[in-house]
């Protein structure tokens, strides 16, 4: 691994996370590359979402959960007092498993939120970043004419893409995705799949994802994550999907590729 | 027409820049404003405290020096300007609250429950006009069961000022609460309770009498506290009616005492010793009301983890 | 006070394949009912009596709603002072008690950590258990003096003071403004209960997504929780409202219990519950109508408040169930 630390998005060493006490996930250790998809899969339980949620520092609003070891972004630790959290969360942004959109907000309200938190008002810059957001989105077409209705009268294929545009509107360098098209049909799913590849090229995105055939279609790397013995998911390989998914080194990664843990 | 983003080969784009920038320069103020109207509404939560504080420390303060064993055995004297301290006690008042409190809970506690059971059990049309008219009743100006308690027994039935016309403005006071959370712990027995008792052939009415109303007990038993709590320490349903009077008096048609009356008359005396005396007649009502809130508010918290 | 748990099985309808239970289940399911119609019956009486007897005030509508006097005992009888006594204190309540009461919901949702919440929230209870008469006797004794020797020279110093407060030499102690803070203490634990519930019942994921975005907490509660809580707030005060207007003892002591149309907040008014409770002891006849009548008012008002106040909780709920 290079330790030139701008050639990756993120790194992440010996990360765990613990909440009151009890472990959930640790000995995380792998690095994100720049506009790569990388994804965290791994039965429930593994910690996957709770390593996710690390990263944008989502755990600081549970009391009593620690997060130890060390998390770069850009070469500046995540945790550390150089970058506060809400500039971080300007330069991390998260799409949820459920959409989310705000309800007492219209779609134009929701998408430039982000930018209305951060005291951007100027109009124009609203306006284009709308557009840019909800194209990227490939919603644009879709929603361009009601602009100005709430964000409820959506489909759920629609709104989670809404969320996308959302979290894309502040231009983050990461985009952190959690399961987001496990509450979504099939043709939604597809819809958001195919985003990806003209997403990455724009942004680096780490998703969590339970579904194996999801990970082998878009992403580029793969973390394999798993629960161990003491209930705490541990990291258990890392690498391109190519090699995850057809000549990994862990025996526990087989088992899982070949569907033994499911 | 809108500009794309621009992105050229160095990787600067002016919209990305222009954003970053603004937010850091608009950071600091967002933070700072964040943390006033936080602590703001901190300020608004002690303010709501202070009311309670003050209050419950004057009731202390003054309240307790005027408890004595006369003070609740004695029956109330009319101070003189030879003798401007002797107030004597309230035990007319004692009595003729737990006299109400008594007859109220007689006539509002089985009708309420079973009402309540009815509620739970019905979703017929009528059974949900009946809830609206429970809960529009329960918020209520107390003043109007006094008003028709007064219709119905001074006026009406001629009865003059009685313990019985009191308890019954009391009475309708207390059937929406009681009625309300009835329903409300009938409904919270999981309905797997039920179910299982008819599948086993039990028949409905003993489903609900042998099952789920024993279940729902502590819930009823709770609310049914809460009321009587709120019922005792109301005066203007029972300042209309009871009549008053300075003997201990209990009996349901003669007129009777209060101890909401009693601070509500003896506030304004011209006798100092009197509106001194008030204080303790106070601390005893309220002291009154909370420990009835706790122990049905225990009575609540100890059977739901019992049940577990 | 909302049910919010899933409806039982309807007794009526289900198992009929045994007679018998057919039968008993008539007979159970009609004993209930009958409670039911008793229930419906004295709410009607309640209803009913009390226009009954306020019948004959109504022939002179004009004077129980616009009659700026009352004149005991002979009449006539005009119910202004009262409903405009009711409704300067009770609006000017509900304003300060929202203030005072969002800003007490938010501290104890977003700055209480969550153990000690549940604490917090009991001594609110307890302050809703407080009978009216204690505030009414503490604002009597306590914080009447108070205010007129400290609070009062303050305020009829600031600009405008003639106009909203009047002028000092008629003051006395017992006032609407005196009543218009002590009903706003007593509605508060109200507006507090409701409120803290609308606004907790707004869904996780869109506080995550907030902060995801790079909010900060204030930015959170006023662009996010308010806006979508807004409707419940709005019904949480219409409660509040009805509370206050009901108030009888409390106002009856510190109002100063005078008949007359009045503006001046530093002057002594009164309102409909607090005339009730104080004129009815030597009411006679046609008084004791008027009174009733004046009754019927404050019901048909609260009434109207705590329906609309039903609606728009109900509303919030159904539109937070829809995201």
């Amino acid at each position: 691994m290079s330790n030139v630390s701008n050639d990756y998005a993120m790194q992440l060493t010996n990360v765990a996370v613990a909440f009151s006490g009890k472990t959930a996930v640790r000995d995380v250790t792998f690095n994100v590359a720049k506009n790569k998809v990388t994804s965290l899969i791994g039965p429930s339980g593994s910690g996957k979402t709770t390593l996710l949620r690390a990263l944008n520092r989502l755990h600081d609003l549970s009391a009593g959960a620690v997060v130890s070891g060390q998390i770069l972004l850009e070469g500046t630790d995540v945790y550390g007092g150089a970058i506060s959290v809400t500039e971080l969360r300007t330069r991390i942004g998260m799409v949820f498993q459920k959409p989310n959109p705000f309800p007492a907000m219209s779609i134009y309200d929701n998408v430039v939120a982000g930018l209305r938190f951060n005291g951007i008002k100027k109009k124009s810059i609203l306006d284009e970043t709308l557009e840019r957001s909800l194209r990227q989105a490939a919603i644009w077409d879709s929603v361009e004419s009601r602009l100005h209705v709430s964000a409820g009268n959506l489909s759920g294929g629609e709104q989670q893409r809404l969320c996308i545009a959302r979290a894309l509107a502040l231009e983050p360098d990461v985009l952190l995705m959690d399961e987001p098209t496990s509450a979504l049909d099939p043709i939604a799913t597809l819809h958001i799949e195919e985003l990806m590849s003209s997403l990455k090229e724009r942004v680096t995105i780490i998703i969590v994802t339970h579904n194996m055939q999801q990970a082998a279609r878009i992403s580029d790397d793969c973390a394999f994550l798993l629960m161990g013995d003491d209930s705490a998911g541990e990291l258990i390989e890392f690498g391109p999907t190519q090699k995850i998914f057809n000549d990994p080194n862990d025996k526990r990664t087989i088992d899982y590729i070949a569907g033994r843990f499911g | 027409m809108m500009n794309t983003m621009q992105h050229d080969a160095n990787g600067t784009t002016s919209t990305r820049d222009y954003i970053r920038q603004r937010a850091d320069q608009l950071r600091a103020r967002r933070l700072a404003v964040s943390k006033v109207m936080i602590i703001l509404c901190g300020a608004a939560l002690v303010l709501t405290a202070i009311p309670l504080v003050v209050l419950i420390e004057q009731l202390i303060v003054r309240g307790v020096s005027q408890i004595s064993w006369g003070f609740f055995t004695q029956l109330p004297q009319s101070p003189t300007l030879s003798a401007p301290n002797a107030v004597g006690g309230v035990s007319n008042a004692v009595v003729g609250t737990l006299a109400l409190a008594l007859y109220a809970s007689i006539m509002a506690i089985p009708v309420g429950v079973l009402t309540g059971v009815y509620l739970a059990e019905s979703d017929s049309k009528f059974a949900e006009a009946m809830r609206i008219v429970a809960q529009t009743m329960a918020g209520a100006p107390s003043i109007l069961m006094g008003l028709f308690a007064f219709s119905v027994f001074v006026k009406y039935m001629h009865l003059g000022f009685t313990a019985l016309a009191g308890a019954f403005a009391l009475a309708v006071l207390m059937l929406p609460v009681v009625t309300i959370s009835t329903e409300i712990a009938v409904r919270n027995v999981p309905s797997t309770l039920r179910e299982a008792g008819l599948a086993l052939g039990v028949k409905p009415h003993k489903v609900s009498l042998r099952i789920v109303i024993p279940s729902a007990l502590s819930g009823i038993v709770t609310g049914s506290l809460l009321a009587i709590a709120r019922a005792v320490g109301e005066t203007a349903p029972v300042l209309l009616v009871i009549g008053g009077g300075y003997i201990n008096e209990w009996r349901p048609l003669n007129p009777v005492s209060a101890l909401p009356l009693s601070i509500f008359m003896g506030a304004k005396s011209v006798w100092p010793a009197q509106r001194a005396q008030v204080w303790g007649i106070a601390l005893v009502l309220v002291a009154f009301v909370f420990i009835l809130s706790l122990t049905a508010r225990l009575w609540a918290g100890r059977s739901a983890k019992g049940r577990k | 006070m909302s049910m919010r748990t899933p409806n039982l099985t309807n007794l009526s309808g289900r198992s009929a394949e045994n007679s018998s239970a057919g039968r008993s289940r008539g007979w159970y399911h009609w004993l209930l009912v009958a409670f039911g119609a008793v229930f419906a019956f004295v709410s009607f009486a309640f209803v009913a009596s009390i226009a009954i007897y306020s019948a004959p005030a109504w022939a002179h509508p004009g004077q129980i709603l616009g009659g700026s006097g009352w004149q005991s005992p002979t009449g006539p009888y005009g119910g202004l002072p009262m409903i405009v006594g009711t409704l300067e204190t009770s609006l000017i309540a509900i304003f300060l008690a929202c203030i005072v009461g969002l800003g007490t919901s938010i501290a104890i949702i977003f700055m209480i950590p969550k153990r000690l919440r549940t604490i917090v929230a009991t001594l609110v209870e307890l302050l809703a258990a407080i009978p009216s008469i204690i505030y009414g006797l503490w604002g009597f004794l306590v914080l009447a003096p108070y205010m007129f020797n400290h609070v009062d020279p303050i305020l009829n110093k600031l600009p405008f003071a003639g106009t909203i407060f009047g002028p000092p030499g008629q003051q006395f102690g017992a006032s609407l403004l005196l009543a218009t803070f002590v009903l706003a203490i007593m509605i508060l634990p109200t507006f507090i209960a409701i409120s803290r519930e609308v606004l907790a019942a707004v869904p996780n994921d869109l506080l995550e997504a907030s902060y995801s975005l790079g909010a900060t907490r204030w930015q959170v509660i006023k662009d996010v929780v308010l806006p979508t809580s807004k409707i419940g707030l709005v019904g949480a005060a219409f409660l509040a409202l009805a509370r206050a207007t009901g108030e009888t003892v409390a106002v009856a002591l510190v109002a100063g219990g005078v008949a007359r149309v009045q503006f001046h907040l530093l002057y002594p008014g009164t309102s409909i519950a607090a005339w009730i409770a104080t004129q009815f002891g030597e009411a006679q006849g046609n008084e004791i109508s008027a009174l009733m009548a004046l009754g019927l008012l404050l019901m048909i008002l609260n009434f109207g408040l705590s329906l609309i106040s039903r609606s728009l909780v109900t509303r919030q709920r159904k539109q937070l169930a829809k995201v």
